[in-house]
């Protein structure tokens, strides 16, 4: 059964169609992967699913309820929740405080709940070290890891990672990979938008390829990497026709 | 057509001429910085009384004083944005307009010390000449002031649109950071713009002094009918600050007309109300919101 | 976290300073004296309210003197039109105020940055028009214009409205404690920061800052109809007088917006040294006035207590 589906979804800005029909679905305990270049529509997509934008037309379903034009702060709290390409750490508060935002709010605990909750996650993702600095004083992999933990209090059965793993370096990459692993491990499903071919290729079940809006491919990693129009997506049509000559 | 509403129409289309000219520099500020200038007002009231002391001292007729009201404020408007702003650019901008808020007070406050309470005016021999048109009175001071006003707008739009300042301004406005990567000084481009934006309004202030009472006080209702216009004409989009300025300024002289005049003030805040919460973006839709 | 017995020695001295405070027309040396501090507990309660707003979410208010002005003029009109006694009148003020808040709060609140700002001193100035104007426009006897109400004088001393104002500031205060350890302050600092990601980590920022919002309006309420009854005598230019907005943003500027003691500290500063410098010197004042907000933009924008807060780095106060 699938936890997320997205009907034909479309999002127009003006004449430009930045998301054009597209259509998916995830499982539980199910990675996804997403790829394409660079204003693929990728961004827009999750911003269609959870709420910051409302699809010019399609249907978001989550657990099977109509989740489209909803509010962002309804759907965290019904369990889907993303996480952003540029972190925005509620920069006044501690890395413990923005955790616990993220429980109190959109994990609807009562105060003593969301402490304990929020001691766990904070354990799980590995963030204790840095508990009650000021989150904007934290290294890049460690901000990371708090857009993932504050993601993860709000009890979170799916997350969208927008280009969580931007900036890290290769052994750092591996850790994120290692965590989102945990994470699938514990029940939930993740859909994970990144560039970088080999983070992406290593932990998705499934990739689906973007492209100008539109889905152009989907299937295991390995069928979509040999996949024709994928190819030519990301070097172009000179390069594709080489590769298959 | 009604001769009194005729006449209402007309008094309103000047008055939103004038409107439109102090109004422009305060969409300027804001369409290229960001900067919400709640001192406004008290560009308008530093123009009008350098003509009003041009006038006391030297006797000279207030529209001989226009430059002088264009380069004192335009050394005053690049000063404080030199000196005071541009140290809070890079801050969330509610910062930018609390400390505008204080320049308001400081600077109005300052004046009502030096100048006391009074309320001036300026009367020349020209000052009661009306011209009669088709039943209708038009001062001639509101039609030269009018007319200025079209001018100044224009030498606006000319300077933003063909000359090499105009445009670093423009791509200022634009994209910050590309123009940076172009070797344009962001600050001093900011300065400069700040001081064109108060010399024009200065300007402005000036030539409404042959007719508007003139006292350290006149500032702040002046910032309320300046931030009306742009948010009816678009704010930061310099043409709307035109169709702002005629539209508020029939509507207050119908007010005036069929109403009362007090009613005219509460239309302008109910105005200015009603288009923030649904058109912030301007009339013709194509203002910046913040 | 922070040792426990930091936060205790202050709470003892807070608690210890709140007793000493209402004991103090007890011990009072004159009227004048108890004058002033039954002003400066007015201003803290003031600039509390909009520390609730403003303070906390950086949605900057400049208009919070209309519900101010509207709970003066339900607690003029309740007494004087429909004799209804003081304190049934001042609730009235209160909700009053709070129930106006409702829609405005959810029409204004959208806007963001200078917008709401200048939205909300609009329908400011517009409710001190319709004060002004209302009677007359619709030949009804209501407001009273600008001839002003004048309200039953009670035979109250300064000492009753000492424990007036005391009362409502000593609430509003418990309203900061309340949101410096909630989740509804959480929500509130989120918002703050970065209010986009605070809607993704499912704070309902609408309602968030709706509640802040109609919270600030229902105490101004309250202390407007006090102030109505003290002085018994109101008008439109009063009571709806931008001027009291600018003292509350001051006030909260100076002593630390989103602090918990940021507008005592503030409003202390403030109305004792306006006191100093006497009537004569009205127009010195508000030129300080800008100026000081000047120097704390440039220099210390996080105010005297949060200065503070940032270089101990304590969490609470």
């Amino acid at each position: 059964m699938a936890i997320l589906e997205c009907k034909s979804v479309c999002k127009n800005f003006g004449a430009l169609a930045a998301v054009d029909l597209v259509s998916f679905s995830i499982k539980e305990r199910e990675i996804l992967g997403m790829i394409g270049p660079n204003g693929a529509g990728k961004t827009t997509l999750f911003n269609c699913m959870i709420g910051i934008y409302k699809p010019s037309k399609g249907k978001v379903f989550f657990n099977q309820a109509d989740i489209t034009g909803m509010k962002p702060h309804r759907i965290c709290r019904l369990g889907l929740v993303k996480t952003s390409q540029i972190m925005e750490p509620f920069r006044s508060l501690t890395v413990f405080e923005n955790v616990l935002v993220g429980a109190l709010h959109g994990g609807q605990m009562s105060m003593a709940d969301a402490l304990v909750e929020t001691e766990k996650v904070m354990e799980f993702v590995g963030l204790m070290e840095h508990r009650d600095k000021p989150s904007s004083s934290i290294s890049v992999p460690a901000r990371r890891r708090l857009e993932l933990a504050r993601a993860l209090a709000t009890g979170a059965r799916l997350l969208l990672l927008d280009e969580n793993m931007a900036g890290l370096n290769p052994y750092e990459i591996d850790e994120a990979l290692e965590l989102l692993r945990k994470i699938r491990e514990s029940g939930k499903s993740l859909i994970v938008v990144e560039h970088i071919m080999r983070a992406v290729m290593g932990i998705s079940d499934r990739i689906i390829v973007l492209n100008y809006g539109i889905k152009i491919a989907e299937g295991s990693p390995q069928e979509v990497v040999n996949d024709r129009q994928v190819v030519q997506a990301y070097l172009g049509e000179k390069k594709s026709s080489q590769l298959s000559a | 057509m009604d001769t009194v509403l005729l006449q209402a129409i007309i008094n309103g289309l000047l008055l939103g001429g004038v409107y439109a000219a102090y109004s422009a520099g305060f969409s300027l500020i804001f369409g290229v910085m960001g900067v919400v200038n709640l001192a406004h007002g008290e560009l308008i009231m530093l123009g009008a009384f350098t003509s009003y002391w041009m006038f006391e001292y030297f006797g000279m007729d207030p529209y001989y004083s226009l430059p002088f009201a264009m380069v004192f404020l335009f050394a005053f408007g690049y000063l404080i944005q030199k000196y005071i702003i541009n140290r809070v650019i890079e801050m969330p901008h509610i910062m930018s307009y609390i400390l505008t808020f204080g320049i308001h007070l400081m600077v109005a406050n300052i004046a009502l010390k030096l100048w006391t309470h009074d309320f001036r005016s300026i009367t020349t021999s020209y000052s009661g000449a009306n011209a009669a048109l088709l039943g209708l009175i038009i001062p001639y001071s509101r039609l030269v002031t009018f007319f200025l006003a079209l001018l100044i707008i224009s030498g606006l739009w000319f300077f933003l649109n063909r000359t090499e300042t105009g445009r670093a301004i423009r791509a200022t406005s634009l994209d910050k950071e590309v123009a940076r990567l172009m070797g344009v000084n962001i600050r001093e481009i900011y300065a400069i713009t700040f001081g064109v934006g108060a010399a024009i309004t200065g300007l402005a202030g000036a030539s409404i002094s042959s007719f508007e009472i003139i006292s350290p006080e006149m500032g702040l209702q002046y910032t309320i009918i300046a931030f009306c216009v742009v948010v009816l004409g678009g704010m930061g989009y310099m043409p709307g600050a035109l169709w702002g300025g005629m539209i508020l300024g029939v509507a207050q002289s119908l007010a005036v007309t069929y109403l009362s005049a007090g009613i005219s003030v509460a239309v302008t805040f109910l105005l200015l109300f009603v288009m923030l919460i649904v058109r912030p973006t301007g009339i013709v839709g194509k203002g910046l919101v913040a | 976290m922070k040792p426990r017995s930091g936060r205790l020695t202050f709470w003892i001295c807070f608690i210890a300073a709140s007793l000493a405070v209402s004991l103090i027309p007890f011990v009072a040396t004159s009227e004048y004296l108890l004058r002033i501090i039954t002003v400066t507990i007015f201003w803290i309660g003031m600039a509390g309210c909009w520390n609730i707003m403003s303070g906390y979410t950086g949605y900057i208010d400049f208009g919070p003197v209309v519900y101010f002005g509207i709970g003066s003029y339900a607690t003029a009109i309740a007494m004087t039109k429909y004799g209804v006694p003081f304190f049934p009148a001042a609730v009235i003020s209160a909700f009053s105020s709070a129930l106006i808040a409702i829609p405005i709060g959810i029409t204004t609140l959208r806007l963001r940055g200078a917008y709401f700002a200048i939205a909300t001193f609009a329908f400011a100035e517009t409710m001190k028009q319709i004060a002004l104007e209302f009677d007359r426009t619709f030949g009804v006897s209501f407001f009273q214009g600008s001839h002003g109400i004048t309200l039953p004088i009670g035979g109250h001393e300064n000492t009753f409205f000492f424990y007036c104002f005391l009362s409502v500031t000593f609430a509003v205060i418990l309203v900061h404690y309340g949101i410096e350890h909630s989740k509804f302050g959480y929500g509130l600092k989120a918002i703050h920061e970065a209010e986009a990601s605070a809607e993704m980590a499912g704070v309902n920022t609408t309602g968030v800052k709706l509640r802040a919002y109609v919270t600030s309006a229902f105490f101004l309420g309250i202390l407007g109809g006090i102030e109505a009854y003290w002085i018994t005598y109101i008008t439109p230019a009063d009571v709806f007088n931008v001027h009291k907005t600018v003292q509350m943003v001051i006030m909260t500027l100076l002593g630390g917006m989103g602090t918990f003691l940021g507008p005592i500290v503030g409003a202390s500063f403030l109305t004792i040294l306006s006191e100093i410098l006497g009537t004569a010197f009205v127009e010195y004042y508000l030129i300080m006035v800008g100026g000081i907000i000047i120097a704390i933009i440039l220099i210390m924008p996080r105010g005297i207590v949060g200065t503070i807060k940032e270089w101990k780095g304590i969490r609470f106060l």
